[in-house]
């Protein structure tokens, strides 16, 4: 993944409203709102405080990034509309929009992720591609397996103008959106 | 009744406001959003694959019912509005359940869900923040994509404050929380979610939702049961076709790159007992998919990009300019819909600027369209003797234009122009003067007129004026035929020539459009001749493309039409062709050039494609500097008998243009249309301007001296 496209994404997301954050050691923090996380405490720490002393839920997150946050009290998805604070995983990233594609297959991490006021989001940048079409043969592939399937393409927090034409955050979904970029495989 | 809801609107200073607002912020949105993108190469592959998928829609509609049930999903094809809404409710009821909450479905709207559900007892709340403004307010959508535009937030805070019962101030921000709180309330009691769709794809089965608030993805998970009402008009084959729709979709809309949210639904998700029902709504669609002269109205992707840029719409708002869906395409759609009772006195609402044509993300002929629904419909009382008896017969259509002349004398003013016309003709004429109709015609000033010797070999040009050229602006005539002259081609003016036929067109009597077309294809094919040159560019367009189209199926004329066609220009193209001139035109050495500024007529812009020439030959053969106006290209209010049938939009329209011709400090203004002069130099006079509007022929004229 070269570094122009993880770039991009990140100009696009900040732009659209959604805040980029770095984790690892390798990546840049080149922009003025992102964190950059060279510990797990450093993180932990960073989505307590995100959560500000209110319930956090996660949906199952691959095993490495647990072991990052084992620091952190988690509850399941379930308390989801209480929870001012939901983790979950990205499963790939547009550089054009700054969008990231989120699995919601299941209907608990779908309410949890459009329920909490917070969202925060790990984004792998090698599984960062530059347009929405590039994931066309992927996304084809699962639309056309067996049995059901949600995802969705979120594109910064949620939004509205409806009132007056003026741009308003957070009126259903998550106020926040927070990518936590992962270097690496 | 119409009439009252246009002079409401028009005097409604929020709602001009807030739609002048989005129509001068859009266009810029819009490009932004656009950018590096090929927008028509994009929608031309909309175009042509919703039109083949409309081809061949049973066979859709039946590969995404297979499709969806394979996934689980329960799919109910519904051929009626009533039956979408006794699906529903059934599906409500099997639920045990007396309360729907919703996300933003225009399908919805059509068949007036809420008013059937609640009418048997089932509770009904829009999520939509703009929905569930006008569902508390009891009105309709006004805008596809931004229904709540003509609310303020002083009337939102009011209605809030009686649904919340709690006062809330008029402060966006606490509106948006209030409305949050309010409808989370909703979600986590709703026991069956509803959604549209914005595509759905035949091979998958699935769906694809795209919205900003993120209240679909609540709808289409809290309540285990799932109903989604799509028009079986959005099912495309695949994944494919359905980027292409959603990669236009937000940047026409509303001018954003992506939505915040994009969510692909395939199935009931697992678990907890969880149905997805979809509901195809038919209600006319398959028969309209089937009927050529106007399937292209079904390419629609519902972006509302026609609303955003119609000058009317503008004026006038969605509640007039449409029935349920509105803006162009819902002119086109609502007849097909809902019945031509409630079609026919919107469809007359359209100016005919094509505005909406350039924009259109499928490529429809939305105005076409529209003016060939008009031949549906019933006509007003004495129309059929204005066009079938009288404009048929040229003789008689002259008579009477000279005839003209003499009544109107007793309402000219001093220096000649009418402020007042007699009897209905003068409603709100107030704010344009119009010029008289001529004591001469140019058709009886060319007769006296001297012949010059043409040089050898000069291309042979026939001239077809326009009858208000003709019968207005004789001198307007006259220095087109003095400057292509002066340019080296010969001219000549066949006397019996008639009305082109565009009135007859746009009032929906197709069959004396064609009469005219075929008179007036024989008398240009008579004499042989390298072009045919008008200076009105609704002619121009009448004779490249409608003659055309309403003779395409004539055994005969088709080809006369095609061949007169390839032969006419407007006169800025013909006078291009002299460029440079050779001699040059003027005699004595180089003068100061003059600024002018420069207004695009509709049907010259997108009518005829035509748009640098007329430029060039302002410079190059008028000497002049062009200062561009903003919006050039945006419609004068003219748009012929339109500016007598709805003078009170004319009039709003005009001044638009007024302020932006101000706006440049020019003197004078060029136009290429006598209709667009009429109009403008009217306004000018009236509000007191010094501003000269010329015909470009006229600036090149005066070059010549």
């Amino acid at each position: 993944m070269n570094e122009t496209t993880v770039e991009k994404f990140r100009v696009a997301a900040q732009m659209i409203g959604a805040e980029v954050h770095s984790c690892g050691s390798g990546l840049g923090t080149a922009n003025a709102t992102g964190r950059h996380f060279s510990t797990s405490n450093e993180l932990s720490f960073f989505l307590q405080e995100l959560a500000a002393g209110r319930s956090i839920c996660a949906s199952t997150l691959p095993e490495e990034l647990q072991a990052h946050l084992s620091g952190l009290v988690v509850s399941d998805l379930s308390t989801a509309a209480d929870a001012t604070l939901c983790i979950s995983f990205a499963d790939a990233g547009i550089a054009a929009t700054g969008s990231i594609l989120v699995q919601l297959t299941d209907p608990a991490e779908r309410a949890a992720t459009a329920l909490a006021t917070k969202h925060a989001v790990f984004l792998r940048t090698s599984s960062i591609v530059p347009t929405l079409r590039d994931l066309s043969a992927s996304l084809k592939a699962q639309l056309l397996g067996a049995g059901p399937t949600y995802f969705s393409i979120t594109t910064g927090p949620s939004r509205t103008a409806d009132i007056e034409r003026v741009l308003t955050i957070g009126v259903h979904g998550p106020k926040e959106l927070h990518i936590l970029l992962l270097e690496g495989e | 009744m119409a009439d009252k809801r246009i002079n409401t609107n028009i005097n409604n200073t929020f709602l001009r406001k807030a739609l002048k607002n989005f129509a001068t912020a859009y266009p810029i949105a819009r490009a932004k959003a656009f950018e590096g993108i090929d927008f028509a190469a994009l929608r031309h592959r909309i175009a042509v694959s919703k039109l083949a998928g409309l081809q061949r829609l049973p066979e859709l509609i039946a590969q995404f019912t297979a499709s969806a049930e394979k996934s689980g999903a329960i799919v109910h094809f519904c051929r009626t509005p009533e039956d979408a809404n006794r699906t529903i409710h059934a599906i409500i009821q099997s639920k045990n359940a007396d309360f729907l909450v919703k996300s933003k479905a225009m399908t919805s709207e059509e068949i007036e869900l809420n008013h059937y559900l609640e009418a048997r007892g089932v509770r009904c709340l829009e999520t939509d923040l703009g929905e569930w403004i006008i569902q508390l307010a009891g009105e309709r959508p006004s805008h596809m994509v931004m229904p709540a535009i003509h609310k303020n937030k002083e009337e939102v805070a009011e209605l809030f404050s009686a649904e919340i019962g709690q006062e809330c101030p008029a402060e966006i921000p606490f509106l948006v929380e209030a409305a949050r709180n309010a409808l989370r309330r909703g979600f986590l009691s709703g026991q069956v979610g509803m959604s549209g769709a914005n595509v759905a794809m035949a091979d998958s089965g699935a769906m694809a939702i795209l919205t900003n608030e993120g209240n679909a993805r609540l709808v289409t998970t809290l309540p285990k049961t799932h109903i989604a009402l799509i028009g079986v008009e959005k099912i495309v084959p695949s994944l494919d076709e359905a980027l292409d729709i959603i990669d236009v979709l937000p940047k026409n809309a509303t001018g954003q790159k992506l939505t915040s949210y994009l969510s692909f639904i395939k199935g009931p998700t697992v678990g907890d007992d969880r149905e997805l029902h979809i509901v195809l709504l038919d209600n006319g669609r398959t028969d309209l998919a089937a009927n050529p002269d106007f399937q292209a109205a079904l390419q629609c992707v519902k972006c509302g990009a026609c609303a955003n840029v119609c000058p009317i719409y503008e004026i006038v708002g969605g509640h007039v300019f449409g029935h349920i869906y509105v803006g162009g395409i819902g002119l086109v759609l609502t007849p097909f819909f809902h019945g031509f009772d409630k079609a026919e006195e919107i469809l007359k609402l359209c100016i005919g600027c094509r505005k909406c044509n350039e924009v259109c993300a499928a490529e429809i002929d939305i105005e076409g369209l529209i003016v060939d629904l008009r031949d549906k419909i019933r006509k007003p009382f004495g129309q059929k003797f204005m066009f079938g008896t009288m404009m048929k017969n040229r003789k008689l259509f002259h008579t009477a234009l000279r005839a003209a002349y003499l009544a109107q004398k007793p309402f000219q003013s001093a220096c000649g122009r009418i402020r007042h016309l007699p009897l209905i003709l003068n409603r709100e004429t107030a704010n344009r003067s119009l010029p008289p109709i001529a004591e001469i015609p140019f058709r009886d000033l060319i007769l006296k007129r001297k012949v010059l010797p043409a040089p050898a070999k000069a291309e042979k040009v026939l001239f077809y004026s326009g009858c208000l050229a003709d019968f207005v602006y004789p001198e307007m005539c006259s220095d087109t035929v003095e400057s292509l002259e002066k340019l080296g081609y010969s001219v000549a003016f066949p006397q019996e020539q008639s009305c082109c036929g565009i009135p007859a067109r746009y009032s929906g009597e197709m069959d004396v459009a064609r009469e005219m077309a075929k008179l007036n294809i024989d008398v240009l094919l008579k004499e042989e001749a390298d072009f045919v040159v008008t200076i009105c560019p609704t002619c121009t367009m009448s004779i490249t493309h409608d003659f055309v189209k309403l003779l395409a199926d004539d055994p005969l004329y088709a080809e006369r039409s095609k061949r007169l066609a390839a032969k006419t220009l407007n006169y800025s193209e013909l006078a291009a062709r002299k460029i440079p001139p050779s001699p040059p035109l003027s005699k004595g050495g180089e003068t100061a050039k003059q600024v002018v500024t420069y207004h695009d007529a509709c049907h010259l812009k997108r009518g005829c494609g035509v748009f640098e020439e007329p430029r060039q030959v302002l410079r190059e053969l008028a000497n002049a500097e062009i200062q561009e106006m903003s919006d050039c290209d945006k419609c004068c209010g003219f748009g012929g008998s339109y500016s007598i049938k709805y003078p009170e939009i004319s009039q709003e329209v005009l001044k638009n243009k007024l302020a932006n011709i101000n706006e440049t400090g020019v003197g004078i203004l060029a136009v290429d249309c006598p209709g667009c002069k009429l109009q403008i130099e009217g306004g000018l006079e009236a509000s007191g301007s010094k501003v000269r509007v010329e015909h470009t022929a006229t600036l090149v004229r005066e070059r010549m001296e």
